[in-house]
């Protein structure tokens, strides 16, 4: 897989995988931007470091999260049963169950229940789901105006910027860069870039709106079956006042969100903050079942989306990806995503779990040079709290990308391609080997320094030698070696 | 009322491939379920007194004040919160005890109030359904002396009472004293925060930015 088609580098990221150019191509960017690198790396050092303490200090960590995989696998086995039960469950509470097969149905329904509630602003708690099926630029579209509130939202909302985390969404932009969006976006004189005078102005912006839009869209972390629950973990409070002030409430959640029983939060919780935020808890987690009189929103919706999920279901390895509690240890803890940050993976869900989410979503149409934006070392799957094996599933999606590209004609022009039946060819033949070695030895000694290295290849080889060297192909073969070696002992 | 016809028939059947489960008994999955192994820790061996400490410690690390009293002394260390929180009006959820409802001081009983009358106070009380120390997590279910969930997110300072009877070890131990899963649940830790600008920690974005905690030793 190479960045065969030539790209522009563009530097404002696009998300959409079916737009977006190759991994190595949109991670350039990142890479010659230093101050950029910068945030990326101190941001994920922060979590990390407290991360690592809390996990220390808990001594059933294994346990839980071979638990918490444990029920997830079994919630995802019987889906369709605790999913029907989830419906019933919340319907019985006076909730409205819809089911939406992609992106497209979704965002229909999303905007009919808008329609009926002549609703032309609504408020957002984060939700990963809706920035899936691309919601605000269709609710814009459609004459609703849509605020989000969380600050990280906030910022990335005003700044005209993307997502690059998946729970700290904007730990590219740092203090300045916020205090000039606000400053500009808000019209706010003499704001200074302490993050306290910061969070206080988007704590100002965002109070009328709480307390007079009436509706509000969430996401959510998880759809209790047993009791037709949904649960929101969250740490500012906006997603309370999203929960509470409206008088209708949209919630759009993957399917895969589904837990069998309320208690299995017991598991969850102990292991979503600790990985997500390093905390031994957020401060808010809110549970709500369907309408409560006289106590918050007095009509709800859910959307059950599916929208590629189903796909990857029905896959044995892969089906391990619907575990995930969209927790972000993988993308903190992978090394690849340090050095290129978020934008670069072309897909609201970065970093590992992205690199194996992002292309199943899309059918494997699109995304297809994220399964290779990682060096497979592990870390990713070692932090997991659900454990999702996600080297293995890397694996699995890179045969699926290889596949797709030996059906492809013109496979035959692409060099690496060429350069692989070659190899293939000489490797299987001794007299083709040697002639190959004695060939390469005269070809490659006219580029051989003194010093045994080769510094600069011509044409296809500068690709290597452009940020390494290679060294010098040595006088003897290993095989001239044991020849001599035999003859010697002789 | 969909816009979009059969949705459900045909998420469900897509699952159902999937899984390769046309229909699956009730009691099927629920024996799949109940065999689930569960090897984490769910009681805690602390004693009471341990418990206590180490919830004041964790909620400590939140930024939330915290302080001690007997059962007798409650209602003095009710009164004596309020008058050093330098604030006047305060909400009470209905049933509130009582005595908790310090004289001197505005009370507003929430019965049904408008969030803007919420937003007006200065403050509000409550009691709360239970407390886990190890991670410093007041657990809130809305009855009626804990209150709706608006009366405990609009003022910026509350004031939580948690009996040390109410406090369990762990997270799992909180779950075994719900005898039925409760139909809201709000669980608190620490006031509202945010680490969204550089990774610095924020007391007080939307939520209350003052959480206090009076923990009686009815039990120690």
């Amino acid at each position: 897989m190479s960045a065969g088609a030539e790209h522009e580098v563009i530097d404002h990221p696009i998300l959409d995988p079916a737009l977006a150019p190759p991994f190595p191509v949109a991670a350039l960017p990142v890479l010659r931007n230093p101050q950029l690198r910068m945030n990326v790396a101190h941001a994920i050092d922060v979590i990390q470091a407290k991360r690592a303490r809390l996990v220390a200090e808990k001594q059933d960590w294994q346990e839980l999260r071979s638990a918490a995989s444990r029920i997830k696998d079994e919630a995802l086995e019987n889906l369709g049963f605790y999913l029907e039960q989830f419906e019933a469950r919340c319907t019985a509470a006076g909730g409205t169950v819809h089911w939406a097969a992609d992106a497209a149905d979704a965002r229909k329904i999303i905007l009919e229940i808008l329609r009926e509630e002549k609703a032309d602003e609504v408020i957002k708690i984060k939700t990963m789901t809706s920035a899936e099926i691309q919601l605000n630029p269709y609710l814009e579209a459609n004459g609703v105006r849509a605020y989000e509130t969380d600050l990280a939202e906030i910022i990335l909302q005003l700044g005209e910027g993307e997502p690059s985390h998946i729970v700290v969404p904007a730990l590219h932009v740092n203090r300045s860069q916020v205090r000039e969006i606000f400053a500009r976006r808000m019209g706010i004189e003499n704001l200074s870039d302490e993050p306290e005078a910061l969070t206080a102005a988007a704590r100002n912006y965002l109070r009328q709106k709480f307390l007079s839009v009436p509706t509000a869209i969430s996401g959510a972390n998880f759809l209790i079956a047993e009791t037709g629950s949904v649960a929101v973990v969250e740490s500012e409070g906006n997603g309370r006042m999203c929960l509470t002030l409206p008088r209708t409430m949209i919630t759009l959640a993957g399917i895969e969100k589904v837990l069998p029983r309320f208690a299995d939060l017991e598991v969850m919780l102990q292991l979503l903050a600790r990985s997500a935020t390093g905390e031994r808890m957020n401060p808010y987690t809110s549970l709500w079942t369907g309408v409560t009189p006289g106590d918050g929103p007095q009509k709800f919706h859910v959307i059950l989306l599916d929208n590629g999920r189903s796909s990857i279901l029905a896959r044995k390895t892969e089906r391990q990806t619907l575990r995930c509690i969209r927790c972000a240890a993988c993308m903190n803890a992978c090394p690849v995503y340090r050095q290129t940050g978020g934008h670069a993976y072309g897909s609201v869900y970065p970093g590992p779990i992205g690199a194996i989410l992002t292309p199943q979503l899309e059918q494997m149409r699109h995304a297809q040079s994220l399964p290779y934006a990682s060096s497979l070392c592990g870390a990713c799957f070692e932090v997991c709290p659900v454990k999702i094996n996600i080297p293995e599933v890397l694996l699995e999606l890179r045969a699926r990308v290889t596949d797709q590209e030996r059906k492809q004609v013109l496979r035959f022009f692409d060099p690496l391609y060429i350069g692989l039946r070659v190899a293939n060819l000489i490797f299987s033949r001794a007299r083709l080997f040697h002639l190959a070695q004695w060939a390469g030895q005269i070809g490659l000694g006219f580029f051989t320094r003194r010093d045994g290295w080769i510094h600069t290849l011509p044409g296809i080889g500068a690709k290597w030698t452009q940020t390494r060297d290679l060294r010098g192909l040595p006088k003897q073969t290993f095989h001239e070696w044991w020849a001599a070696r035999r003859k010697e002992s002789k | 009322m969909s816009a979009v016809a059969d949705g459900r028939k045909l998420v469900l059947n897509c699952i159902r491939a999937a899984t390769r489960s046309s229909s699956v008994a009730a009691e099927q999955v629920a024996g799949a379920y109940t065999v689930l192994a569960r090897e984490y820790v769910s009681h805690g061996s602390m004693s009471a007194e341990a418990r206590l400490e180490r919830m004041a410690e964790r909620l400590r690390e939140y930024d939330a004040e915290v302080v001690e009293c007997l059962p007798e002394e409650l209602s003095a260390a009710i009164a004596a919160q309020l008058r050093s929180s330098g604030r006047h009006i305060f909400v009470a959820p209905p049933r509130l005890p009582a005595a908790w409802i310090a004289a001197g001081f505005e009370w507003r009983i929430d019965h049904n109030l408008p969030p803007g009358e919420i937003e007006k106070a200065e403050g509000v009380v409550t009691a709360c359904f239970c407390g886990v120390a190890e991670s410093g997590t007041i657990v809130v279910h809305h009855s009626a002396a804990e209150g709706r969930r608006v009366i405990t997110l609009l003022p910026e300072w509350h004031l939580c009472v948690v009996r040390a009877s109410q406090i369990v070890e762990t997270l799992p131990e909180y779950f075994d004293r719900c005898k039925q899963p409760p139909a809201l649940v709000t669980w608190i830790s620490g006031p509202s925060a945010t680490a969204d600008i550089e990774m610095t920690r924020i007391k007080g974005v939307h939520g209350p930015r003052f959480l206090q905690v009076i923990l009686v030793r009815d039990e120690c």
